[in-house]
């Protein structure tokens, strides 16, 4: 990649991110139905990631009081995940949840097989709940 | 009190609305990878209680400075008045960073998500990278 090309890093000039071999990353181990490793979650019970073309969701269930809790389905961004251990390339996804009083902004990734969410969560309707970071793993289950 | 998962749903009291502890992010953190080629070293300034995050990143004639941007902290859980975590946005024009902090066994795990805005074609891009505190006392 030439200098030509506006940069903050030294990061923002690797060649892969121009490579056509970075924009066509397999998603494979990504998508599917995904259960949290801890049975007692008090959070996520389960994601399902699907992809769609270029296009990728993420749907959450919550653990709920009474019951399983639909989050609303979002969209996620496709992300080279280049730094990944022995020079590995896979696809990582961020995606935003938006409820009435409730933002949770996630990243997702897959380490060795195990699905990583981390949220963080930003209450908006005064509760005096603190806003937090969580992070939950996740198990394939096709 | 609204929720979507159940470990939202907590009491809050006047402990709770306390306010956060933002003493343990404060100082001077360093990239555990010397061969880094992103970011190199993040500063957390206190005043008045808030938070601001300044970013040195490598670049191919020395570091660059990102300069200061406030920073959104989170605790530990929704009851919780540990601070463990932050989040915060560089907008550069051509592209714009999101970077969001975990603190884990006293280290902060920085993901950063670089979206690029203009046209060269390249691709938003995620790095995962360890940051630990120079606290000189070793």
């Amino acid at each position: 990649m030439t200098q030509s090309y506006e940069f903050r890093q030294s990061g923002h000039l690797n060649p892969a991110l121009t490579d056509p071999a970075t924009r066509t990353l397999n998603a494979e181990k990504l998508l599917g139905r995904w259960v949290n490793t801890n049975l007692e979650t008090q959070g996520v019970a389960e994601i399902i990631i699907e992809q769609e073309g270029e296009r990728f969701s993420v749907s959450v269930v919550g653990v709920g009081a009474d019951g399983p809790i639909q989050w609303p389905k979002s969209r996620a961004t496709a992300l080279a995940n280049l730094e990944e251990e022995a020079g590995q390339r896979a696809l990582a996804l961020s995606a935003t949840f938006d409820f009435d009083f409730m933002r949770a902004e996630t990243y997702l990734r897959v380490n060795k097989g195990v699905l990583v969410i981390v949220l963080f969560n930003t209450f908006r309707d005064h509760s005096g709940r603190s806003n937090y970071v969580n992070r939950e793993f996740f198990y394939r289950q096709d | 009190m609204k929720f979507a998962q159940i470990c939202d749903r907590v009491e809050i009291d006047g402990a709770t609305n306390a306010p956060l502890d933002i003493s343990a992010l404060s100082g001077n953190w360093l990239n555990s990878n010397p061969d880094t080629t992103g970011i190199a070293r993040l500063v957390m300034s206190e005043t008045n209680g808030k938070l601001s995050l300044q970013v040195y990143a490598v670049g191919p004639n020395g570091l660059i400075d990102w300069g200061t941007t406030a920073v959104n902290i989170l605790a530990a859980g929704p009851a919780s008045r540990v601070i463990a975590g932050f989040t915060c946005l560089y907008d550069f024009g051509f592209a714009e960073t999101v970077l969001q902090g975990m603190i884990l066994k006293g280290l902060i795990v920085l993901a950063q998500i670089h979206h690029f805005k203009d046209e060269s074609q390249r691709v938003d891009y995620f790095v995962r990278e360890y940051f630990s505190l120079a606290h000189g006392r070793y």
